[in-house]
């Protein structure tokens, strides 16, 4: 089955409850999509940029020491080594070169730790566009240097005061954005989330992953692995890796959820897929953390790029055919992958990658797992995690 | 039940336009909140648009999202909301409808929710992140339960999609002034106009306006193509702005009053 189905279902998730406003912009949204996609001189186009401007295709990675250390073979999707130093950039030119084939003006963007609005603020000053991103203050508090990043490279960095003052409310006052100013204005949303077509979309972006990691794989090993493993947040990086994949049943997917606090009574995290449940945030139904009255819960994770209540679509139908399988890593446990990664392999990851290492750790304590061979995806580097990972320390 | 209907035909009669005030339930408090409804209902107001708080209100400006973290941290859910309505049913005689996001609903259960919605005596739902796609099942129990389902139509909607919303539409058709988000603004009339007017020929419903409306005057130039306006964000402000003085709900109702056309 080719999912999501025309009405952006992936099985019973997905959807577009959204305000009727903001249904025509959706509509041509998708209208100009579908017929890009499919373009030679799109596809083109955007194969220039991923190349000579992103740095594609990716390095796969043999962790040879880390390999040794787990008894498993581990290679790495180095997303990391991108320019803006995570995967991000991949749906961010995609969806800008959309954005200008569309005629539109100015680009608006949420951004949580302020990774998807850097790539999104690096697009916009390489296209010459008017560039908006949101930001929760609770965010740009913890994450000035992004802030910056972003203003240096033009973009206005707007504060939302709103709610918890995070991701979920940068993304809601973009979306209140976008309903205001539809004619001149492109929303571009950073991961597999929101109303259809947006998580199709942002996969499609994303599954360049999935395919160089796949032809990259054959040519070292002469096969498939067994194993992929990826962080999921919103899930874009993990929806990349996997999605190419789809039909090689005999690989597993490994979705590695943030469990942040613990799951204890009153404790925060990001589970989404492990812990949540079922409801509609931002115009898409899936796994959300919510109290008994459908009010949304607010998501905790040491790595800011994973604490959104909710996930993409394509993932809670994921684990519902039992395509993929979901489990969380808690912050500790993520700051343990964290070093890990940097002793044995010389890569500082991402907090959010770190979660998927940490991972590795438990997979490798099975005896079934020896020798398999694993793809993980390290979607980002650690640099603007260090401040976050010395305060953890001390 | 029918009330909207009624409500409706009777305005029509007496050549007189719907005014609808928005609030939401549980602000400033949930005492204050009831005694608000009976306020509106002894004022004289058409039909009342009670308001049932989300954390993530994507279509509303800064006042109704204050308002609904007030509301929420009174304890507010769509249980203690009905419950509330079925009390007040007993002495308020003006059409309740009750406006919402779709989570909560959603988490409620849509039979149960409409069963509980008739059992309180609400006369109709609207849900803001609810288009006519996603709402077959909603609309089935709405109808089994006689409640009416109120969708909008917006200046985005085209003719063909505004003859489907109509279609799928009971009580009245909500037309949002705008393309934007909830809160006082400036509205630039004759476009506004020209769409209420086409909207007028397909819509064998009535025909309310809501989004931005703050004053008597706009009241006045788009009841001239409408059967009725909606007033959120300015009546909320006005409560937040005035709850905490005496004789507050005198003042109140002559609020109400002034934009009575």
């Amino acid at each position: 089955m080719k999912v999501p189905d025309s009405k952006g279902y992936f099985g019973r998730f997905g959807g577009k409850f959204m305000p009727e406003t903001l249904v025509f912009c959706l509509a041509q949204l998708e209208k100009h999509y579908r017929k890009i996609r499919t373009s030679r001189k799109f596809r083109q186009e955007l194969g220039y940029y991923l190349k000579e401007y992103v740095g594609r295709p990716s390095p796969l990675t043999h962790a040879v020491r880390l390999s040794g250390q787990l008894g498993m073979k581990i290679y790495l999707k180095r997303e990391d080594l991108l320019h803006t130093g995570a995967h991000k950039i991949n749906n961010t030119v995609g969806q800008a070169l959309l954005a200008r084939y569309m005629g539109k003006k100015r680009i608006i963007a949420e951004t949580g730790a302020g990774q998807h609005g850097v790539a999104t603020a690096t697009v916009a000053a390489l296209f010459g566009m008017e560039c908006d991103v949101f930001m929760g203050e609770e965010d740009i508090r913890r994450q000035r240097m992004n802030v910056f990043r972003m203003q240096t490279l033009g973009a206005r960095v707007i504060p939302v005061s709103s709610g918890t003052r995070t991701l979920k409310d940068a993304c809601s006052e973009a979306l209140r954005d976008w309903v205001s100013r539809v004619k001149d204005t492109y929303y571009l949303l950073g991961s597999v989330i929101g109303p259809h077509p947006y998580p199709m979309m942002v996969r499609d972006f994303q599954s360049v992953i999935g395919q160089e990691a796949k032809r990259q794989f054959r040519q070292k090993e002469k096969r498939l692995p067994d194993y992929l493993v990826a962080c999921v947040g919103g899930g874009s990086n993990a929806i990349g890796l996997f999605y190419p994949f789809f039909n090689d049943k005999k690989i597993k997917f490994i979705g590695v959820e943030a469990a942040g606090e613990g799951f204890f009574k009153n404790s925060h995290h990001s589970a989404s897929l492990v812990r949540g449940r079922i409801g509609i945030l931002h115009g898409t139904k899936s796994f959300l953390l919510q109290d008994a009255y459908g009010q949304i819960s607010e998501a905790h994770s040491v790595a800011p790029g994973l604490d959104y209540p909710g996930v993409g679509p394509e993932h809670a139908y994921y684990q519902q055919i039992k395509r993929a399988h979901y489990v969380a890593v808690n912050d500790a446990q993520a700051i343990e992958g964290f070093k890990l990664l940097s002793l044995c392999e010389g890569i500082i990851p991402a907090l959010e990658s770190s979660h998927a290492v940490y991972y590795l750790n438990i997979m490798a304590k099975k005896k079934a797992n020896r020798n398999k061979k694993v793809i993980l995806c390290l979607s980002g580097r650690g640099d603007k995690d260090l401040e976050i990972v010395q305060e953890w320390i001390r | 039940m029918d009330t909207l209907k009624k409500k409706f035909q009777k305005l029509a009669t007496q050549h007189r336009k719907a005014f609808i005030p928005y609030i939401p339930f549980g602000f400033p408090t949930l005492s204050l909140s009831r005694q608000i409804i009976k306020t509106l209902d002894s004022c004289g107001v058409d039909v009342i648009e009670l308001g049932m708080p989300f954390s993530d209100p994507v279509a509303d400006g800064p006042i109704i999202q204050k308002a609904s973290v007030t509301a929420l941290n009174r304890g507010v859910t769509l249980k203690l909301l009905l419950e509330n309505v079925r009390q007040l049913k007993k002495i308020v005689s003006t059409p309740i409808i009750i406006l919402t996001y779709y989570n909560p609903v959603y988490r409620y259960g849509l039979n149960r929710f409409f069963t509980d919605c008739a059992k309180s005596g609400v006369s109709g739902v609207m849900v803001v992140d609810l288009p006519i796609e996603e709402a077959k099942e909603y609309v089935m129990c709405a109808r089994a339960r006689k409640i009416d389902t109120i969708f909008f139509v917006t200046p985005t909607t085209d003719t063909v999609r505004a003859k489907k919303i109509i279609k799928m539409s009971r009580g009245f058709i909500y037309y949002v002034s705008v393309a934007g988000i909830t809160g006082p603004k400036t509205i630039v009339m004759k476009p506004l106009l020209d769409h209420l007017s086409l909207m007028k020929k397909i819509s064998h419903l009535p025909v309310c306006v809501g989004f931005g409306i703050h004053s008597r005057q706009q009241v006045r130039t788009i009841t001239r193509q409408s059967d009725g306006v909606i007033v959120g964000s300015a009546v909320v402000d006005y409560i937040e702005r005035h709850y905490r003085q005496p004789d507050f709900l005198k003042k109140f109702s002559a609020y109400i009053k002034q934009f009575y056309v």
